[in-house]
This record gives C-alpha cells, structure tokens and sequence, in this order.
C-alpha cells in the first residue's frame, strides 16, 4: 500500500509555481527523500502533505486520506518535523512533549510511558526538565523528533531535519531516523539539500528542482543512470607567464572530440577559483574508460597549452546526478536565495 | 475539550515564565491610577502666584487676608508678595508663576468711596484652566471685601443653592478606580489571548500545532480562555489595590463580588474575541503595538472613564454606546459606588455578552487555520 499518492501536484504563489506538477508515490514503511536545492519546492510540498498550505490544483493522498477534504484524519495520523525549530522555548522538554501528545488526546498512561520512552531514545531523559531554551540544537531536534512520534504516527514527515546542525549532530540524527523507520514501522518523508542525507536514509529519492521532479529512483539506480563509467574532474588555473589559457568553448569542443568522452559538465563554482576567474573552471567529464582516458585527456589539455591545477578521477555520488540532471551543483544555489529564512520559516507575502 | 485545555496550559505557562510581563501588566495600570489620579485631580491645587500692593492701605491688606485664607482652605493658590510689576508679568511669561495680581494706589480709597475700584491680574490665558481657577479666587476674595461682619441670618432675598449628594462624598482618585480596572483589562487582553498567537506566527513556531488535529474552533477558544483567566486576574488585582490606596468603601456582599466578577470577565472576554477577530490573520508583534496604543486611546477615553460621556460631540456620543468599554465603566462605577443593583447593570451586562458573542463568531471565522 502507498503511505502517499501525489498526482500532478501544483502550487503557484502569483505566477511563482512553487511546485510545478508533481507525481509520486511513496511505499508504506520506506524512507522517501526529496532532494533538491534550496527554493527547490521541497517546504511547499511538505506543507501541502501536511496540509498546512492548500495546493493550486492536483490532488495529495496521505494515509489514505485526501489532504484536501479530509485535514484532520491527516492529521491525526501524521507527525511532523518542520525546517524551522518550532518547540517552545520557554517549556521544558517533558512539557512540550505532554503537551503536544494532548493535542492529539494521547489517554494519560499511555502519554507518560511514551514520553518516558522517547526522551529515552533520544537521550534527552536527564535534561527534560530543563527549558528547552538551554538545549543545543542538535537536542532541540531530537526532541522535535520526539514530538514528531509522539503519538504514534503512520507517516513521518521531516523538512531538512539536519540543516545547520554540526556534522556530529547530524549523525546522530540519522542513526536516530534510521532505528525509528524499524522500530515504529514508520513511513518517513524527508526533504534535504544534502547528498550523504540522502543517500543515508532514503530508499527512494525525487530530485527536485524549480518546483519539478527531473528523476525518481534509488540512489544506486539513480547513480548508475548517469551516462559513463568514470568521472575526471579536471581544474584549470589562470596562467602566471604573462600567456593566456584558450577559451573553455576550445577546450570543451576539443576534449569532445575523443570518442570515449560521453559528457562534460561545468560546475559554477568552488574552492578553486584564485586569480582570474575567467581563466579558472572546474569540468567534469564522463568518460567510459578513465585509464585510458587520463593520459589521452592530458595531452590534448598540454597541447592546448591550458595551465592544469589538477586532474583526478571521482566516484559517482548523488551530488553527480544531480548536476547531471539539473545542470548545475547543488551547493550552487545555497547562498543564492535571499529567502532562505522565510522559506524555513513563516511564510509572508512579499507583495506580488 | 482535553486539546483545548492542553493549549491553554502551554499559554498559560509560557506567561508565568516570563515574570516581566506578569509584573508590568499588574503595575502599570496601577501607576496610571497613581499618576492620573494625583496630576489630574478634578480640582485645581496650589497655583502660584504673586501679589504686588501698590495701595498699602486697609483694604488691600484685606484683599491678601482673604487670599491668604484661600491659601489655608482649599490650597488653590500659593502667593507672594511682589514689589515690582514688570518682574512679575515676566514670571507669568515664562511660567515660573501662574498669575500677577497689581492692587493699584487709591485702591482702598476707591473701596471705600464706592468709585468702581479696580485691580489687575495678569494671567497666562493659554493655561485655561488655571486662569479661571485664579480667576475664581479673586472673585471669591472681593466678595465680602466691604462686609465688616458677616451677618448670621442669611439674606432671605438671595435664593440658597442646596445640592443633594445621592452617594457618600467621593475623592478623585476614587473615582477612577473602575478607569484603573478597566486599563487593566485591556492590557491584559493585549498581552494574552490573540497576542501570543500573533507571537507564535512570529516565531514560527505554530507550525507545530497547525499540524496536529486541534481545530479552528478549538484554537479560537483556548485563547479566549487563557487570555481570560490571566485577565481576570489582573484585573481583580488592579481592583483589589485600587480600593486600598484609595480607601475606597465598596458594597460587599456576595452579589456584589459576583456582578464585579461577571462584569471583569465579561469585558475581557469581548475584548480578547475583538482582539483575535482583528489579529486573526497578523504575524507581526510591531501591528499589535500599533493597534493597541491606538484602541487604547479610542476605547478608554469615550469611555467614560475620566470624562463624563454626556459632555462629547454627539459623534463621540454614539460610538462610545457601541464601545464596550463604556458598558465594562458604567457597570463597574455603579456597582462599586452605588452599591449592589442588578437592574442597573442589567443593560451593561446584556451589552457585552453580545458584543463577546459576535467578536467570537467573527474571530473563529476569520482564524487564520494555515500557514
Ligand atoms: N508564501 C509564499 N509566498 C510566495 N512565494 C513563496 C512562498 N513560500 C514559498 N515561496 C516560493 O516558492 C519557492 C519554493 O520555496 P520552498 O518550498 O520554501 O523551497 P525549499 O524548501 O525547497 O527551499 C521559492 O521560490 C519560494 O520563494
Ligand atoms: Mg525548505
């Protein structure tokens, strides 16, 4: 049975579409995971599961119930963990989980045990009392964590559960979903800008990108669709000699011309860039064979006279995909978006 | 009924943590009592003001005995004595006295001659309401002027005013009393009820709840029910020291506490389900600062707190019997200085349960249940 059904799922803020015709489906008892940059869409859909914001149009099936008509039963059986930290800060972390198990008329035996249970797991028992204002942040998520399954829910849902956490936080916070999706046979949706996030939890994820879904899969079949075997990453720095590097469409145009090159993607951005950043790119190429494409690749790159700061082969990883199949990395967009806050938090009409 | 408690607990606790709010929402109204009450007393005190004695003669010295004696009594004014005219006209420019009162020379003579005699009082007329308190007490002053003895038997001629008191004698800071309660309660409907819902969307952090099955409803009147109670109680402290600093003699009884209690909760709750109505969909605390320094003033002086409402323009006349603030005035000053009657606080009574009524109808209407 499906935990959620999504059929062409639109949200348009003004003549923004947020999310922009979405289909999908996520299995009972998996983790799906939807991935994608920030502004990608990923809170506006999470809201709409959640019923928190109405769709334009299309229809969203959660617990096997209609988002739309039936809000409540959604409700009832759904937990919720939003981007933003939204536990009170001025209760304790025992009252903010009796609290909210009230909320959804938890009987009071079954509260205390449960409560007692999950401070447990997520090993917060011995700070419960305290406010939670004294709490770090990776404690305030694991109690968010906490509250999200106080009640037991059918279907999890987590908007970017580990942004701004420090990475010993964040693993914690994986170890910690991962025991809960077998010990409560949960169905989890996630939402994440991180690869290794993904890659992590998921047995399914949608890149999603500008309000659309560009691939749907697991992430060793989403890995391996990506065309060649190999990856070389090659990085070019602006010469010292007074010369100047020929232009990338030369480069481009004539390391395509090998048979055993299949793609070549430019990344926008990274470490790399000193001097002159119009001398300096960073190029991926999918090759079929790197052993016998890394000699071949340096040659044509001597012969071109283009100074190299490096040359490298690389694994495939998420963060491949994605730039395969959106154009562009990922970490691109972090920074980008001015809205950062507000679309991790409330949402406020910004005229227009 | 569970969820609703259990969100009520949440409001309720949040207040108590956070003791700077529970203080000044208690403290303050009672410092408007205090400071309304002593700077805007319903007479004018202590008036200074100098006397310049050009005439030297019986009655001028009379004239400063008389004003004297005024000084003793009532207190209206504080004089002194002047020798130089110009001086004083400059302290009465610049503020340092209130008033010059010149006794010409032949002031006496001119008194007992009978030839119109005259004298000068310089006043600053942009001050009304001290030129017509020093205006009063010169009249006051000339009055038995020329009238050696005071004769016992009055003049039989003369009509006598007798006003009959309906109510025991009542001090001014009395008498704002229900204006302190009445403050008290719009604070404590400005700082609970909608206003932490507003502080929530702020925060962001009614996400949260949005997400979990409590309803439109069942929001609305966990508001209502926490911001009451917290009002209530502020309220009922305000009342409490009000009639101690102010030595107020109150009718006791059950049912006078009762009808107080009614009247404080039923004013509460109409201004908590106005509030939520109008905060209903604002996630801003800065518009709730803006809007309730602006019904504050809107609502509390057509009330008839401080100034009688019979004495507006007619268009202030009609919306204070629309303001629920009049009927929460009225209520509370006819029961607390006119002792216990239902009747007359039966219209106040049936006034604001409808006003609470139509305010929680259309706030649970326009309650914002989404992002
Ligand atoms: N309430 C809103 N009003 C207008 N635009 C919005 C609103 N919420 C989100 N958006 C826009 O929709 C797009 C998707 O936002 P969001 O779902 O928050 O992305 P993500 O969570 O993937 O970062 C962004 O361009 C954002 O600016
Ligand atoms: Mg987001």
């Amino acid at each position: 049975m499906s935990a959620v059904v999504v059929q062409d799922l639109v949200k348009r803020y003004g003549t923004l579409s947020a999310i922009d015709g979405i289909d999908f489906e996520v299995a009972s008892g998996t983790c799906f995971g939807s991935l994608g940059p920030n502004g990608a869409g990923k809170t506006t859909l999470i809201r709409i599961l959640t019923g928190l914001v109405k769709p334009t149009s299309g229809k969203a099936i959660v617990a096997g119930w209609d988002v739309s008509k039936k809000p409540d039963a959604v409700r009832g059986a759904i937990g919720v963990v939003s981007q933003a930290m939204t536990t009170d800060l001025d209760l304790s972390g025992r009252e903010n989980l009796d609290i909210y198990a009230r909320y959804y008329s938890v009987p009071s035996k079954e509260r205390r045990e449960r409560i007692a249970y999950l401070l447990d797991r997520v090993e917060l028992s011995d700070r419960a009392k305290d406010l939670v204002a004294t709490y770090s942040g990776g404690m305030r998520r694991r109690l968010e964590i906490a509250r999200g399954l106080i009640h037991k829910p059918k279907i999890l849902f987590l908007d970017e559960p580990t942004i701004g956490l420090d990475p010993q936080s964040r693993r914690t916070v994986w170890d910690l979903l991962h025991q809960f999706l077998q010990d409560e046979h949960l169905t989890i949706f996630l939402t994440t800008h991180y690869m290794d996030e993904a890659d992590f939890l998921c047995d399914r994820i949608a890149i999603i990108d500008r309000g659309k879904i560009k691939i749907m899969d697991s992430p060793a079949l989403l890995k391996e669709s990506i065309p060649g075997d190999d990856i070389v990453e090659i990085v070019t720095v602006a010469r010292q000699d007074g010369m100047v590097n020929p232009p990338l469409a030369e480069v481009v145009a004539e390391l395509s011309a090998h048979n055993f090159v299949e793609q070549i993607i430019q990344k926008e951005e990274g470490p790399y860039t000193e001097g002159d950043a119009t001398e300096s790119h960073h190029l991926q190429v999918y090759v079929s064979n790197a052993a016998e494409a890394i000699p071949v690749l340096m040659s044509s790159l001597q012969k071109q006279s283009l100074k190299v700061q490096s040359i490298g082969l690389k694994q495939c990883s998420l963060e491949d995909v994605f730039i395969h199949y959106t154009g562009r990395s990922i970490r691109a967009e972090e920074g980008h978006k001015v809205n950062f806050f507000i679309g991790a938090g409330v949402p406020r009409r910004m005229g227009g | 009924m569970g969820r609703v408690l259990a969100f009520v607990e949440r409001d309720l606790r949040k207040f108590t943590r956070n003791p700077v709010i529970i203080f000044s929402s208690v403290c303050l109204p009672m410092v408007y009592l205090l400071v309304l009450g002593n700077s805007f007393q319903g007479t004018v005190k202590n008036l200074p003001f100098a006397v310049i004695d050009q005439d030297h003669g019986p009655y001028a010295k009379r004239m400063i005995e008389r004003i004297a004696s005024i000084e003793a009594g009532p207190g209206t004014v504080e004089h002194i004595i002047m020798l130089d005219a110009g001086k004083a006209e400059a302290d009465v420019r610049s503020g340092r006295l209130k008033g010059a009162l010149i006794i010409p020379p032949n002031f006496s003579k001119s008194v007992s001659r009978g030839t119109s005699p005259q004298v000068g009082l310089i006043v600053d007329n942009t001050d009304a309401i001290s030129t017509a308190a020093l205006q009063r007490v010169m009249t006051e002053a000339f009055t038995y002027l020329k009238v050696d003895a005071i004769s016992v038997r009055p003049d039989r001629r003369i009509p006598q005013l007798r006003t009959l008191e309906l109510y025991r004698k009542l001090d001014y800071d009395a008498s704002i009393v229900p204006g302190a309660v009445i403050m008290a309660i719009f604070m404590g409907t400005m700082t609970t009820g909608a206003f932490s819902v507003v502080m929530d969307r702020f925060q962001g952090v009614h996400e949260a709840y949005l997400s979990t099955p409590l309803t439109k409803g069942e929001l609305t009147l966990a508001i209502l029910i926490s911001g009451v109670f917290v009002t209530t109680l502020i309220a009922l402290i305000v009342l409490g020291a009000g009639i101690r600093l102010t030595d107020l003699e109150v009718a006791s009884g059950l049912s006078a506490y009762l009808a107080i209690v009614m009247v404080i909760m039923l004013s509460a709750m109409g201004l908590l389900s106005m509030m939520c109505f109008l905060l209903a969909r604002i996630d801003h605390p800065r518009i709730v600062g803006i809007f309730g320094g602006f019904l504050n003033i809107i609502l509390f002086f057509p009330s008839g707190a401080v100034y009688p409402i019979e004495s507006f323009p007619p268009w202030l006349r009609a919306f204070s019997k629309v303001n629920p603030e009049s009927y929460a005035v009225h209520a509370l000053k006819s029961i607390l200085f006119k002792g216990m009657n239902w009747s007359a606080v039966r219209d106040d009574l049936i006034f604001l349960s409808g006003f609470t009524i139509v305010m929680y109808t259309l706030a649970t209407l326009n309650f914002k249940r989404t992002l």
